[in-house]
């Protein structure tokens, strides 16, 4: 399942960034952005990333080459996380400049962040004093901050006619300040409300691609309504499952004095044990073993370690005749232990289960991978 | 979130202590007071291994209202029931200029009045949003994305608990099942030997 490696990494990965970036100077570089580019950005922007590259070709002047590939690598930033554009974070403006490496000069600004709403107004400011007719369609790309403006001055009107005919998307390019230059798209407004109800929709829907991999049978529904209806479905069956397993783990009885010390080796809340109950622990050992066999690598790592710990000398003799039982009593079909109300009880259950641990397991098994993980 | 083996590991670990500190198998009480007490300490075993999250808090916080349980988590948590009763900073309105809130709301109020036709959307995905905060526990609190968020991570947690609930619920069952059988055994031998 490749498509859930890649958006839950990137989850881990947004908040992993969310915290370096703070630290981080403008101006070095990170080479963590490739891995992703890759995975995320190849799946989901191809078409945008073509498109752009060709219409690429159509600007002229020196100045635009440099450009081109630094647009490419900073769609995929840009478009896989759309959060850190709009937010302050200027390092990932700063590692543009840095791969760039284009000539203009780092001003007085650079030093400073300044907020988004300043950048919109300049960007307003300079585009109402040259001809409106593109500015409803698309915010200018900004060259320069204040020194040196005379000169790129000159070319940005020829830039705009060449630039105006781009079906462009957003895009943080600025290479020289440390503004986030944003590119609106065509068609839409450009004032900051706009842009920040837009940047906090795609996080949202961002946040929905992540659901629709976790949540099972979502792959095919398409919209918000939807989707948020099969999420309430699931976490009411999740709820429920608790409910039912916490009544039925309520109807065994009496059930195991479990030695949590010897499990754990953790502090234990009530320091008495009882004695009769330890030869039942030495059993259980056995039966955790391929109970959890049963079940899959999930839990069964979990419980090798404590049944070590746990195993006794006298198991063994018991563990040929309790084979039989073990085998009837694991059996998910049909077991002859138990009467048919009960099976079929615990049929469901075990179907439930296995619906639910299967994708989990393949969860774990895409996950395990990644290096990135978030803090808990 | 990753769901990994500390993860599981802490959670089954409060969750055996919860039932000891609730002497779920030795104290003899009625079968819905079991039943409860189980599900408490699984849950609250779910919110400690979590750690601390929105719902997490959330889920502690509803707990706690009822005052049965306050003494079960304050065995369980220790100091820590405190600080989490304590409000979080997130549910802090952040001070805003009363000036440019009035201005935006004006702006999307007057986009509103322009296209109509998503309305129906909106108000069915409003009603869904209403829906899912009051599922997920401290959800009333949370703003679009971040409810979102907590969701993700709810679910996960969701499905360990309803594993790991799984996984025991067999291991007991079936060492009961070994234990009458074990038992039956020395009786027959006894009969045996005595003919």
């Amino acid at each position: 399942m490749q498509c859930l490696r890649a958006p839950l990494s990137d989850l881990s990965a947004l908040e992993g960034q969310r915290a370096c970036a703070e630290w981080q100077q403008p101006g070095q570089e990170q080479s963590d952005y490739h891995p992703y580019d890759a995975d995320y950005c190849m799946q989901s922007l191809c078409p945008v990333e073509t498109a752009f590259r060709a219409l690429h070709g159509c600007n002229g002047g020196g100045e635009n080459e440099n450009h081109g590939n630094v647009h490419g690598s900073n769609d995929c930033f840009s478009n896989a996380w759309p959060d850190i554009v709009s937010s302050m974070h200027c390092p990932v403006v700063g590692a543009a400049a840095s791969v760039e490496e284009t000539s203009v000069n780092a001003s007085s600004s650079s030093s400073s962040r300044k907020r988004k709403s300043e950048n919109n107004r300049r960007s307003k400011e300079n585009s109402g004093g040259s001809d409106g007719k593109d500015d409803s369609n698309c915010k200018r790309i900004k060259e320069e901050t204040g020194v040196g403006a005379a000169t790129p001055e000159a070319k940005r009107p020829n830039k705009r006619k060449e630039e105006s005919a781009d079906a462009s998307k957003e895009n943080d390019k600025a290479p020289k300040s440390d503004y986030i230059h944003v590119r609106a798209r065509r068609g839409q407004a450009t004032d900051s409300h706009s842009l920040a109800e837009r940047v906090r929709r795609e996080r949202i829907s961002q946040r929905m691609k992540y659901l629709q991999d976790l949540v099972p049978g979502c792959s095919k529904i398409t919209g918000k309504a939807g989707m948020l209806d099969e999420i309430i479905n699931y976490v009411q069956s999740l709820q429920r499952q608790v409910e039912f397993l916490s009544m039925k783990l309520a109807a065994v009885n009496p059930m195991m004095d479990i030695n949590i010390d010897s499990l754990f080796g953790g502090r234990e809340i009530n320091p008495t044990c009882k004695s009769a109950s330890i030869p039942m622990i030495g059993m259980s050992s056995e039966l955790l073993d391929q109970s959890y066999l049963q079940f899959g690598s999930l839990q069964h790592d979990m419980f090798m370690g404590s049944s070590d710990l746990l195993l006794r000398p006298n198991v063994n003799p018991a563990a040929a005749v309790s084979d039989t039982s073990l085998g009837s009593c694991l059996n998910v079909n049909g077991s002859s232990v138990w009467n048919t109300n009960l099976q079929n009880v615990y049929g469901v259950e075990f179907q439930l289960g296995r619906g639910t641990a299967l994708p989990f397991q393949s969860l774990q098994g895409n996950l395990l991978p990644n290096n990135l993980k978030m803090e808990m | 979130m990753q769901v990994t083996e500390a993860f599981k590991h802490a959670f089954l670990k409060q969750m055996l202590l919860g039932f000891q500190a609730s002497a779920v198998s030795t104290k003899s009480m009625g079968f819905q007071e079991r039943k409860n007490a189980i599900k408490l300490s699984a849950d609250v075993a779910m919110a400690v291994a979590r750690g601390s999250r929105k719902w997490t808090r959330g889920l502690i916080a509803g707990l706690s209202e009822e005052r049965q349980n306050r003494s079960f988590l304050r065995l369980i948590l220790g100091e820590q029931y405190e600080s989490l009763l304590k409000p979080c900073h997130s549910s802090w309105k952040i001070p805003r200029c009363k000036k440019i809130v009035r201005r935006s709301l004006r702006i999307c109020w007057r986009k509103q009045k322009k296209n109509q036709s998503g309305v129906l959307a909106r108000t069915l995905v409003e009603k869904r949003t209403q829906e899912l905060k009051r599922l997920v526990p401290g959800g009333k609190s949370m703003d679009g994305s971040s409810l979102l968020d907590e969701t993700l991570d709810y679910v996960l947690s969701l499905r360990a608990q309803v594993d790991l609930m799984q996984s025991l619920l067999t291991t007991f069952e079936a060492s009961k099942l070994r234990s009458h059988s074990k038992r039956r055994l020395p009786e027959r031998k006894a009969s045996y030997v005595s003919k």
